[in-house]
């Protein structure tokens, strides 16, 4: 309900609320850094305590438990919410079973890297080097599935990057879990009612082997959640503690009401706003005990809250001031940690926070407006702290919701320039029941994470399950199953030549068989990961917080939810269907121009083709326009792809749901992709999401109505839509924007999302990164602040199409700046990356000098005709006469098979019992086999500190095959010589 | 029947300014002034013809080799001999970098109906609808009221904008009740200035005003355009505010001078006048002028869109603008 008399909360700013500024300002001026708590509890736990005889769902939940129960107590700052997800004050958590392998090469250099830095202390990178990774060499998901499966042959393409990426290497998470439970019943009543079915399945005895499941699964639920009851009275109790020692009344106050706070939840029910809120951030920080952290999404929160809220205000206890100074205090807790990211993910991923969806207003489960104060109280939140994190999302139902709830709305996003994304309520709820949820369930929907869809607390979604490149499906069509990047590797199936289509279906036939394949590839790979996950990493924690597990007795990654399903999403959605209309339009309805006439032009990205690329960029119909070609072709793929989907049921008994939404991967995989029929030249970036290529659909209105007009049924997954607005100032102009909204959704679009930022003010942005360093953009799916965004990405929203609100055109973009679009040719990058720069030779052992000198040398001049015999000589003697360098090795052993593309050199590298043996001939069953193009092409790919991955990727310069985890254990090794020999240790 | 259909040179759809709500607006082709200083040039002859934007052009050739008449010379920085030009489009055809375009289309009316509805919602979300303007529509009185007349039936509010330089008894008979509003242009008060910057005197142009405003002066929203030298001089904006109240109107429109024109004179080979300003007017001049001008009316300007509609009136669609708190009740969805 909805009796605030201001919707706005004007009086309430950060001058009111000296607390948030100050903690805001912290926010903002906090730097990463990486924490290894849990990896060290978790890998201890696993390695010296567990016992092999339980089942990995007891083992797992005792880990997690492990690791709550000598979790540092810790209180950074004045906040009034306890707890921390990290031991840093703004932490990059290390999952070593998922993600964490990959920064094992850059644990040196990771500190000081250039672009968004992540602080290791020197003493916590040797105890990752030398404690925590090397016990899961091989026991990460990746690797897991790899030996599982016999290196299955989707794994092989998933890891040349640019056809898919699946997910499921990295993370499940993606999840909205449902916090009414907890806070109404307290995990104590929980863990009793796990218990009691555990006992009841013991009296009866002789089990089948699936109540042996359930047994394992209510053993181990109690256990991990005692786990986060024992982290909140190790907080409670430190808070007392510190309140004893505190002379600051204010704070010696805040610490003694969290010490209650802890002491009752989330064992017990909460009683307050404030224990409610408390009790969630601390569920927040269990289920990252388990789970990584992306995307676990607190959902709807002005719904759950709001009990506690109206009961607070009713009984005089909670001003709506100090409420809303909660809620901003809990923004700023889930930004309290970031996602551990290598520099590659730097290039793919640059600039995520980690993703907590928010999700407010719409309808309620009866279908009544659910507007309330709670609402308005967070959207006043959202706009005052401006945080990359929580992800707020906005539901808006037309008929049910009031003009004065999105007219708000509007007003934040002009404020904000950014957030809140908004949903339309009718097409997800209608959506949702597509897939067969139930109507009240679907009526109290949120979003995860970036833009899916999920049943809140009842849906185990793994959203981001595949990243599929449409684009590349495209070009194995044109290059008749091979891809530029992948040269004269023969990847998908043999589809035809150019010259052989006689019609545009026949083209179409190509496409969708290496798309069928494509996806068939990534969906294979996807299950096999999934019963992984099933194997080695349950979620009891997590399954706790869910509608369904308790009843099933089952884990969540085992179907234990109300509703299950994968989620796909495709980056170069609008470039695939553009190409697509090229295509048929020049080539085959107006014979403009032969199918092989253009392959010839993209070959040669389209260089002294001036004639042909102006006309398949100005004159062949455009996704974003209401050309009845590009209507098809976007309407058919959509169809083809939610077809092909929906005929695949996963590991946990549900389907796959395509979505279009593509983070930064649209900046990433464009870098990677040759020239396209439809103008966009060679290495250029792709439309994001579902939006239409910049520039191509210059109508507002016929841009809406294409988006809209594609049936949200068939993007079950959800989609990200761009739309960006130089200006949102006047009222009137904030009128036209609601109104235009409104439209859009009564046409049925689903998603929309805006930046309200002209091209002008987002060059200067670029052009003066230190002017901006709060600037907020909305990227595909998240916010990031603009200035972490790498260049692509940088230029992607700048030269993203505006449009001007009073004539809904597109306005131009700036000649001075046109080199910037995707449809101009783009800079030739550098060549060479550098290398560390030279310093002061040091080295520890005189033994050491002559091949020390020899490795300076290369690096120096980067002359590397002999950097791999180099190398491996001087590791073998660092070996043997670095009593510090040697510890790399203890208990190690790895067989490494190094070869040159050309066959000139072959290597082998053998660690056995503290010891490196190198060969000069082959080496038979290599853990892993490096395939290199030349001497410094390896030598780059180790040792570079910003190593160019993309563009050795470009070049072919070094693919691998085998377990990964021992190239990034020699790379580290490589590099630590490397710092030895030019001084830097 | 091509020749019976008037020229559509332009169609914004989700337009603010034409009008209240997010209006479609229909441009058509022909007038009878010639403002020296018109923002839509191209809308000016009735003809089709072929403008040229240098900026776009890649300098391919293909024009040349697509021009049946030799009207195009690759040397010249106009790259169309006009007096060649037949406007017969084919060098726009092939043109592969849109620098040629044929200013102009034929719409049957069944057509462009269809075209305006697919906008529906954003019309019925915003108490929009179609506005025709130019060019002047009412050069094409039977096209107009057959289009005016589909829409009706849809339940499309409409609006047209006109310099007033027509007969208004046919008008008033068969195009004033099928429209909501009626944007009136007055442009200068004085009939040999009028003659001298328009090229016709303003005569008809009042007459035709007096009778409209008897018939329906509800309808009416006069307005004036702001341009340096021309109408915007305080002598000029006095005379007219004594018209208007005189006809009494208390309110009325004034339109900022827009110097984008000057591009698309170039475009269509004319020739810009020399003395008007390639920039906005100065801020304060701009607001000391409307300050001025509302003195001497005594009324108010039009500005905010729910000042086009009084309280009490409604539009003849079934559609009001929202008030702020009230819930949306449901409209049918278009499919």
């Amino acid at each position: 309900m909805v009796t605030l008399t201001d919707l706005g909360l004007a009086n309430h700013t950060l001058d009111t609320m000296p607390l948030l500024a100050s903690l805001r300002q912290a926010c903002f001026s906090a730097r990463a850094e990486v924490c290894i708590e849990r990896a060290r509890h978790v890998t201890a736990y696993l390695r010296d305590l567990a016992d092999d005889n339980e089942p990995m769902e007891v083992r797992y939940a005792q880990a997690v438990a492990h690791y709550l129960t000598n979790k540092t107590p810790l209180f950074f700052d004045n906040n009034p919410l306890a707890g921390t997800t990290t031991s840093k004050r703004f932490g990059a958590p290390v999952y070593p079973e998922l993600t964490g392998m990959t920064i094992w090469p850059e644990l040196d250099t990771m500190s000081t890297r250039e672009k968004n830095p992540q602080r290791l202390s020197r003493q916590e990178a040797e105890e990752l080097n030398l404690g925590i990774l090397p016990y899961w060499l091989k026991r990460n998901i990746l690797e897991r599935t790899r030996t599982e499966f016999g290196n299955p042959p989707g794994m092989r393409l998933f890891e040349k990057i640019v056809f898919f990426i699946a997910s499921k290497a990295g993370a499940i998470s993606h999840t909205v879990p449902c916090y009414q439970i907890a806070l109404e019943t307290g995990l104590n009543s929980i863990i009793a009612e796990a218990e009691s079915h555990a006992d009841a399945l013991r009296q009866k005895g002789n089990l089948s082997a699936e109540e042996r499941n359930q047994l394992a699964f209510y053993r181990a639920m109690p256990i991990a959640l005692r786990g986060l009851i024992a982290y909140a009275q190790s907080l409670s109790r430190k808070a007392a503690e510190l309140s004893a020692l505190e002379s600051n009344p204010a704070r010696k106050a805040n610490l003694a009401a969290m010490a209650e706070v802890c002491a009752r939840v989330p064992a017990q029910p909460a009683r307050s706003f404030r224990e409610a809120l408390n009790a969630i951030w601390l569920l927040q920080i269990g289920i990252h005990a388990e789970n990584i952290n992306m995307a676990i999404s607190p959902g709807r929160l002005d719904q759950i809250l709001y009990p506690y809220y109206q009961q607070d205000i009713a009984a005089g206890t909670l001003t709506e001031g100090e409420a809303l100074e909660l809620l901003g205090c809990f923004w700023l807790k889930l930004n309290d940690n970031t996602n551990l990211v290598p520099e590659t993910g730097e290039e793919l991923f640059g600039g995520a926070g980690t993703v907590p969806a928010v999700t407010l207003g719409g309808i309620d489960q009866q279908g009544e407006d659910a507007v309330n104060d709670l609402t308005y109280l967070m959207l006043r939140a959202t706009e005052l702290l401006k945080t990359r994190d929580p992800s707020v999302n906005a539901r808006y139902h037309y008929e049910k919701n009031s003009s004065a709830y999105l007219a708000r709305v509007a007003e934040v996003i002009a404020n904000t320039k950014a957030v809140p994304a908004l949903y339309n309520d009718l097409a997800a709820i209608r959506t949702l029941e597509s897939q067969g949820v139930t109507t009240a369930h679907a009526r109290d929907y949120a979003i995860i994470g970036c833009v899916e869809l999920s049943a809140s607390g009842r849906s185990y979604d793994a959203s981001s399950s595949i990243m599929l490149n449409l684009v590349s499906a495209l070009e194995l069509a044109l290059y008749n199953g091979k891809r530029p990047v992948t040269g004269d590797e023969q990847i998908g199936p043999q589809t035809g030549t150019p010259d052989s289509f006689a019609g545009f279906n026949d083209f179409w036939q190509a496409f969708t068989t290496q798309l069928g394949w494509l996806i068939g590839q990534a969906i294979e790979l996807n299950e096999q990961m999934g019963r992984m996950h099933q194997k080695y990493l349950p979620s009891p924690l997590l399954s706790a917080l869910f509608e369904g597990p308790m009843k099933k007795g089952r884990d969540l990654v085992f179907g234990g939810a109300l509703y299950n399903s994968s989620g796909a999403t495709h980056i170069g959605f609008a470039d695939t269907v553009d190409s697509l209309n090229g295509i048929e339009q020049a080539v085959f309805t107006d014979k403009k121009y032969s199918l092989p006439a253009i392959m010839k032009a993209l070959e040669n990205n389209f260089e002294g083709e001036a004639q042909l690329h102006a006309w398949l960029v100005n004159r062949t119909p455009k996704f974003g326009s209401d050309h009845p070609v590009a209507r098809k072709n976007s309407k058919n793929l959509v169809e083809f792809l939610f077809d092909t989907y929906q005929d695949h049921v996963n590991y946990r008994g549900g389907r796959y749901r395509p979505a279009y939404w593509t983070m930064t991967n649209h900046a990433g995989q464009g870098k990677l992709c040759g020239a396209l029929p439809n103008g966009r030249k060679a290495h250029r970036v792709f439309a994001s999401g579902i939006t239409p290529v910049s520039h191509a659909a210059l109508n507002l209105a016929a841009c809406l109505n294409a988006v809209a007009g594609i049936d949200s049924r068939h993007i079950p997954g959800g989609v990200a839509f761009n739309l960006k607005y130089p200006t949102l100032r006047t009222e009137e102009e904030r009128e036209k924007f609601s109104q235009a909204i409104e439209a859009y959704f009564r046409t049925g679009g689903l998603h929309i999302q805006f930046n309200i930022m002209g091209y002008e003010m987002l060059l200067d942005a670029k052009a003066h990164p230190d002017d901006y360093p709060e600037l907020l953009v909305r990227v595909s799916g998240y916010s990031a602040y603009f200035k972490d965004l790498n260049e692509a990405m940088q230029d992607e929203i700048i030269t993203r199409t505006a449009y001007e609100l009073d004539a809904g055109n597109a306005v131009p973009f700036p000649q001075s700046a046109r080199a910037m679009l995707p449809t101009e040719t783009a800079p030739s990058a550098p060549r060479r990356p550098t290398l560390l720069p030279p310093k002061k030779p040091q080295t520890r052992n005189p033994l050491l000098d002559p091949l020390m000198g020899r490795f300076q040398t290369c690096l120096e001049n980067g002359v590397a005709d002999t950097f791999l015999e180099t190398l491996l000589r001087l590791m073998s003697l660092a070996l043997l006469f670095d009593h510090d360098f040697r510890r790399n090795i203890e208990g190690f052993s790895g067989r490494y098979l190094f070869l040159s593309k050309d066959g000139g050199v072959t290597a082998g590298a053998l660690f056995e019992n503290s010891h490196l043996e190198v060969l000069s001939g082959a080496v038979a069953n290599p853990d892993i086999t490096i395939l290199f193009k030349d001497g410094r092409a390896l030598m780059d790919y180790l040792l570079t500190p910003k190593p160019d991955i993309l563009g050795s990727m470009l070049r072919q310069e070094v693919s691998l095959n085998g377990n990964l985890n021992y190239l990034y254990k020699f790379a580290y090794m490589a590099r630590r010589l490397q710092l030895m020999a030019t001084g830097q240790t | 029947m091509k020749q019976q259909l008037p020229l559509i040179f332009n169609i914004h759809r989700m337009a603010m300014d034409d009008g209240p709500g997010l209006r479609s607006t229909v441009f058509l082709k022909g007038c009878p002034l010639a403002c020296d200083w018109c923002h839509n040039p191209e809308a000016m002859r009735p003809e089709a013809e072929v403008a040229f934007f240098p900026k776009l052009c890649i300098g391919c050739g293909a024009c040349r080799e697509a021009c049946p008449d030799g009207a195009i010379d690759l040397q010249g920085t106009e790259r169309l001999i006009r007096a060649r030009c037949t406007g017969c489009g084919r060098c726009a055809e092939a043109c592969p970098a849109t620098a040629l375009r044929r200013v102009g289309t034929h719409y049957p009316v069944a057509d462009l109906v269809d075209l305006l509805l697919r906008d529906k919602i954003f019309h019925q979300v915003s108490g929009g609808g179609v506005t025709f303007s130019g060019g002047e529509p009412t050069l094409h009185l039977n096209y107009l009221e057959a289009a005016l007349t589909a829409l009706s039936r849809k339940g499309i509010p409409t609006a047209i904008q006109t310099c007033g330089h027509f007969s208004p008894e046919a008008f008033a008979a068969r195009i004033l009740p099928l429209v909501d509003l009626v944007f009136f242009d007055l442009k200068i008060r004085d009939s040999e200035e009028h003659a001298r910057f328009t090229g016709c005197d303003n005569r008809l142009i009042l007459d035709t005003f007096r009778r409209l405003n008897r018939e329906a002066r509800e309808k009416i929203i006069p307005r004036i355009p702001l341009v340096p030298g021309r109408t915007a001089t305080r002598d000029n904006l006095r005379a007219l505010a004594t018209f208007l109240k005189e006809q009494g109107h208390t309110r009325c429109d004034l339109l900022s001078y827009n110097p984008g024109s000057i591009e698309k004179h170039r475009a269509i080979g004319m020739m810009p006048p020399s003395d008007l300003p390639e920039t906005l007017m100065n801020r304060e001049e701009e607001e000391g002028l409307r300050d001025f001008f509302i003195r001497e009316l005594a009324g108010e300007e039009v500005s905010r869109p729910e000042k086009f509609f009084p309280a009490g009136r409604e539009t003849r669609g079934n559609f009001k603008p929202r008030q702020g708190g009230e819930p949306c009740r449901s409209i049918s969805i278009m499919r």
